[in-house]
């Protein structure tokens, strides 16, 4: 083995790697040789100059899996080469500082060697050095010089990386790479000195795994979760708060959505953000409760790999409900072979948890599936889930890849509700109890999604395809006796209770696709690309009254049947004009159509019939003067908008970027607001932020930072409104703000910090929109190293992480100010061999804090008269809970 | 840790500062209930009906279970079935006060009230035992009176005690409508016309004139139930003119009682 001439150009390459790696943000490293045997001139062939390239598949490890010949030098020598080459071993691909498979080109280049000196003495390769103790080969004897044999062992030249596409969106556009084959430091067309012929062309063979769509700029935040992923979280929703300005609240219990706020947007949960796992959608249209809707609770946190966080309606990709911007989940395991964990902690909580992934499959291979159970906080708080989410990635010849994915849900969980604060303060009630014993739900999610991208020469097309199938239930009473009113068609009654039952089904099919077309132009690459979104779903929703006494609903408020359509189609343009100027934009337009049914149009009638009087039914069957009618409505009509959207990126100078961002964005109305004959309505969105971004490696040390000011206008926002205790048409709002985020990321460390602060404001009055938080705060930290001292001759090994939250005082209606809510959470582990050990406690101060506060009416009959002025309830956050947790991995990586 | 947390308490409201407000203010006030201003301390109060009589009340006491203040004015009120009034309530007394109703004195009630900071254009005075508005059977004394009644040199000595039970449900106009006359409705004297800034440090006043009782009373259509000495009697229904007529102006909207929103201290 020629270790000190392969050393050099080994380092020679990784440097290479790393610089081509910090030139495309630190994105992707390629691998480097570690061990290598040198091929061997084949036996009863002429010897001869031979180039033969291989392409040479690894796994997450570096190991080789699969050799092929790229281009042949001759049978003979591709079975030279390519038996050489399977016994060579490498460090695996990054990205992201996470293993992925790639697949590498190998030129291997055969020296005719030259006739043998007359003294008789062995020949040294060619750029060998002279003395014998440094003949090539060092693994492999030279072959014996005959008299009339010409070869030696063959000159192999370290394998060249493959051109990476950039494979993570960087905070600015990766710079050009080297174009395959050209030494580091060198230009291309130079040639390097070891070799006697320069190496052949390189064949652009790309790195498995799929390029992510080019940055919007400085909100466009790709977070590589990493060694954060050791914080602890509750679910994948709470990882959101990993990218700047996310808070999120829990009003309805464990197995309910979170409600996220954004850059002073109230998303409520999942109106105004688009979610997508995978690529595929997680919002529910038509789901009763809020169009839009979205549950992340399927996703089994430690199967994400990365978020995609674009704050503001920037990207021609993103669709209906991308208001205040996208979360997009990528999954895939990290940790390879089988792990298995168990948590056990407070209020009774247990989790159990198996994952999967072969080693020698692509990190997005993998399989897992988890079940939790805990009595929860408090009054009324208990749940039960199950997880299972698999997918499985393949090869599609030299470039092409496919998944197929597959995901399950389903949990039953208890909800405590709100609470009014004048309650509290008297006593009345403790802070984490309930008025209902009847909130609670049921929730289900059942997926499965396949999809394929493939590079047919300068194109690259993809294609998705999709079923989800969910199913709701979730009953709640933020108001208590306060609804029920009196109607001249009903016997008289009183306040019979104003717990809510809604039950929502929906299936969701539909697909996606696009094309990419990339081309030189001006000496730069461009891109031009074209989609598809074309979604359909069939929702049924009713919505009942529950008696207090009796718990028996006694009215129904709504029943739709829903069919909605969503087709878009879009343009994004990604043109470079010089190496640091680049345009990205284009248009999105998508049709929305609505067919529903009202099942329950009429729930009162003026001068009824007196032979036929409705009583108490819900869904009255006659009109005035008695008139039959029947009790449905049927309403169509569908709505049509175009959004451009564009960005200008400069730089980056020295690791800088300045970024600029404009973009429309809209969100449908709910089905129940659709007007027939009148076209669908929706809440427009101009957005646009102005950020500069720095990116750079210091050695092992990444940093990242980022400023941005940003604005937001909606011309018809959704505002909770105190009277009716739900979120209702207003008026026209504008949000400005800033963000400052940092993120380090070291050999044993990575911390995540980030800062929002934000102004919402009507724009007729001026004055504050309720609810917002004005100043987020989120500060994440993780270390891990080996420990100073060793067992049985290993280290163990240790981890510690943290996270921080602050949330300012939120505006609350009449002038009032919510409480701040400051939360720790830490957890620390000790692992030996394939064994870990952990504790994490959430709410590490056990802060009594309100998770959210809102003004509205309620009666909770806690005083003589009816409380009928909007007062302040809210709902408890968790108080500090601790989790013991013991994993097992085996068949990963060697520990 | 504690100081993290203040400096980024101090960074919050140096922030919040300067980003303005949502509007308007809650608050919480002292609510009075008197009868009218020219009544003497302890002495009967007199006066004169539109029918004649002279009235000398000795005895009036009203029982007054909570008082609303809405920022809306409801356009049509006796097709509305619904106990509470649509739009927003603004402030609210949800504690009960027997109301001397010949004192001049404020009177507080037993719990301070709470409002929003707006303008009031409703009130509304609930009558019942402060226990479920809409149940139908509540036995509490609504208005206990007793005085005399002179006309024409006939003095005529009464007394009543009104309640609001199942003694005044109202029928429902068809089998159609069962619900068209719920009790609550009974109950709840609305909709006062007001004209009120609701603000904070400044407190409710509730004034009850006697005289909107009597306004049209027919005295001399009482029933007599004793002859020495001689008493007479409104009864507790609708069964004769004077006590429908008295129950009628307990429950007038405009003439009975007023509310005003000043400062007391």
């Amino acid at each position: 083995m020629q270790k000190p001439r392969f050393a050099a150009l080994a380092l020679s390459c990784a440097l290479a790697a790393t610089s081509a790696s910090a030139s495309a943000q630190g994105t992707v490293v390629m691998p480097r040789v570690v061990t290598q045997v040198t091929p061997k001139q084949p036996r009863h062939v002429t010897p001869r100059d031979a180039d033969v390239v291989l392409a040479v598949a690894l796994d997450v490890t570096g190991a080789v899996i699969e050799v092929s010949v790229i281009q042949s030098g001759g049978a003979d020598f591709d079975v030279a080469a390519m038996d050489a080459v399977r016994q060579w071993t490498f460090t695996p691909a990054l990205r992201d500082g996470q293993p992925f498979a790639a697949k590498i080109r190998v030129p291997v280049h055969f020296v005719a060697a030259p006739p043998p000196p007359p003294d008789g003495s062995v020949p040294s390769p060619p750029g060998a050095p002279a003395s014998p103790s440094a003949s090539a080969a060092p693994t492999t004897a030279p072959p014996p010089v005959t008299p009339g044999a010409q070869g030696v062992a063959a000159a192999p030249v370290a394998p060249t990386p493959a051109v990476p596409r950039p494979s993570a969106t960087p905070a600015a556009p990766a710079l050009d790479t080297p174009p395959a084959g050209t030494p580091p430091g060198k230009s291309p067309g130079e040639t390097p000195a070891a070799a006697a012929k320069p190496p052949p062309a390189p064949i652009d063979v790309s790195a498995a795994g799929r390029r992510p769509p080019p940055t919007r700029g400085a909100s466009d935040f790709h977070v590589d979760i990493g060694a954060l992923g050791l914080v602890p979280v509750q679910n994948a929703a709470k990882m959101l708060q990993l990218a700047p300005s996310i808070f999120l609240s829990n009003d309805g219990g464990e197995g309910h959505a979170e409600r996220v706020y954004l850059r002073g947007f109230d998303a409520r949960e999942g109106q105004d953000i688009e979610f997508t796992v995978g690529g595929v959608p997680v919002n529910e249209s038509g789901n009763l409760h809020g169009a839009g809707f979205a549950n992340l609770h399927f996703v089994i946190p430690e199967l994400v790999l990365s978020l995609r966080v674009v704050e503001g309606p920037f990207d021609p990709r993103q669709g209906n409900y991308a208001v205040a911007g996208s979360a997009d989940y990528e999954l895939g395991l990290a940790k390879r072979g089988v792990t298995l964990k168990y948590t056990y902690g407070t209020f009774n909580t247990h989790r159990a948890l198996a994952l999967w992934g072969p080693a020698s499959e692509s990190v997005h291979t993998f399989g897992g599936a988890q079940l939790q159970t805990s009595d929860g906080y408090g009054q009324n708080r208990g749940s039960k889930s199950g997880a299972a989410m698999g997918q499985y990635e393949g090869r599609l010849g030299e470039t092409g890849s496919y998944r197929l994915l597959a995901t399950a849900f389903a949990s039953d969980y208890k909800s405590a509700g709100l609470l009014r604060a004048a309650d509290l303060a008297a006593g009345q009630k403790g802070f984490y109890d309930t008025y209902d014993f009847g909130q609670g739900g049921s929730s289900s999610r059942f997926s499965v999604a396949a999809d394929i991208e493939s590079r047919l020469g300068d194109t690259t097309v993809y294609q998705q395809v999709f079923v989800v199938q969910t199913g709701m239930r979730l009953r709640e009473n933020f108001t208590g006796f306060l609804l029920d009113t009196q109607t001249a068609i009903q016997e008289p009654h009183g306040q019979r209770g104003d717990l809510l039952d809604l039950s929502v089904n929906s299936t969701t099919f539909g697909a996606r696709g696009h094309a990419t077309l990339r081309g030189e132009i001006l000496e730069q690459k461009q891109e031009l690309e074209v989609g598809y979104y074309a979604r359909g779903d069939r929702a049924f929703a009713e919505r009942s009254r529950v008696g207090a006494a009796t718990d028996a609903p006694y009215k129904t408020d709504a029943r739709y049947d829903s069919t909605l359509g969503d087709i878009g189609l879009y343009a994004d343009a990604n043109l470079r004009f010089t190496r640091w100027l680049s345009v990205r934009g284009g248009v999105r337009a998508d049709l929305l159509t609505y067919d529903v049914l009202d099942q329950c149009a009429v729930q009162d009638v003026s001068r009824p019939s007196e032979s036929h009087p409705p009583g108490d039914a819900s869904c009255l069957d006659q009109q005035r003067f008695g008139v039959h009618r029947e009790p449905y409505q049927r309403t169509t009509t569908t709505g049509l908008r175009a959004m451009p959207r564009g960005s200008i990126i400069l730089g980056p100078f020295r690791g800088v970027t300045f970024s600029l961002s404009a973009g429309t964005g809209v969100r449908s109305v709910d089905p129940k607001f659709v007007t027939q004959d009148a076209s669908a309505q929706f809440a427009s969105v101009d957005a646009y932020e102005g950020g500069v971004a720095f990116t750079h490696d210091f050695g092992p040390l990444k940093l990242v930072a980022r400023s941005i000011l940003f604005g937001t206008h909606v011309d018809r926002d959704l505002i909770f409104s105190e009277t009716e205790g739900r979120n209702v048409i207003g008026g026209g709002t504008t949000r400005v703000g800033w963000i400052g985020q940092a993120r380090a990321d070291g050999e044993f460390f990575d911390t995540n910090a980030a800062i929002t602060l934000t102004r919402s404001a009507y724009d007729d009055t001026g004055l504050l929109v309720p609810y917002v938080p004005d100043v987020v705060l989120r500060w994440d930290g993780a270390l891990h190293h080996e420990l100073p001292f060793e067992l049985a001759g290993r280290k163990p090994r240790g981890t510690a992480a943290f996270g921080l939250s602050y949330i300012g005082k939120r505006a609350l209606p009449y002038g009032q100010r919510s409480d701040t809510i400051f939360t720790f959470d830490a957890g620390v582990t000790v692992g030996y061999r394939n064994f870990d050990l952990g504790v994490s406690a959430s709410n590490l101060f056990d802060t009594a804090y309100r998770q959210s506060e809102y003004n509205f009416a309620s009666v909770w009959k806690s005083q003589g008269a009816p409380t009928l002025v909007p007062a302040r309830n809210f709902a408890a956050g968790a108080p500090r809970e601790v989790m013991f947790t013991l994993s097992a991995n085996f068949g990963g990586e060697p520990q | 840790m504690k100081r993290l947390a203040l400096f980024f308490a101090l960074v919050s409201a140096a922030v919040a500062g300067c980003v303005g407000t949502t509007g308007g203010e809650l608050t919480s006030f002292d609510a009075y209930a008197a009868g009218p201003a020219d009544a003497r301390p302890g002495e009967p109060y007199t006066f004169e009906t539109s029918r004649g009589y002279t009235v000398v009340l000795s005895r009036a006491t009203l029982h007054v279970g909570a008082v609303y203040l809405n920022r809306s004015r409801p356009s049509s009120v006796s097709a509305d079935t619904s106990c509470q009034l649509a739009g927003i309530y603004v402030a609210e007394v949800t504690s009960g006060l027997d109301v001397d109703v010949l004192s001049p004195a404020l009177q507080p009630f037993p719990e301070p009230g709470f409002a929003t900071t707006e303008h009031a254009r409703t009130a509304e005075v609930w009558l019942f035992g402060n226990g479920d508005i809409n149940e139908v059977n509540d036995d509490t004394a609504i208005l206990d009176i007793a005085g005399t009644a002179t006309k024409d040199g006939q003095t005529i000595p009464f007394e009543g005690r009104v309640t609001i039970s199942d003694n005044r449900v109202v029928p429902p106009p068809s089998p159609a409508a069962p619900g068209a006359h719920p009790i609550c409705k009974q109950r709840i004297v609305t909709p006062i016309p007001v004209d009120l800034d609701v603000e904070a440090g400044k407190d409710l006043i509730l004034r009850v004139d006697p005289r909107g009782f009597f306004r049209n009373v027919d005295f001399g259509a009482l029933a007599q139930i004793a002859d020495d000495p001689p008493l007479y009697r409104f009864e507790d229904d609708s069964s004769d003119q004077p006590s429908t007529t008295l129950y009628s102006g307990l429950r007038a909207s405009v003439g009975t009682y007023t509310l005003t929103w000043e400062a007391t201290q």
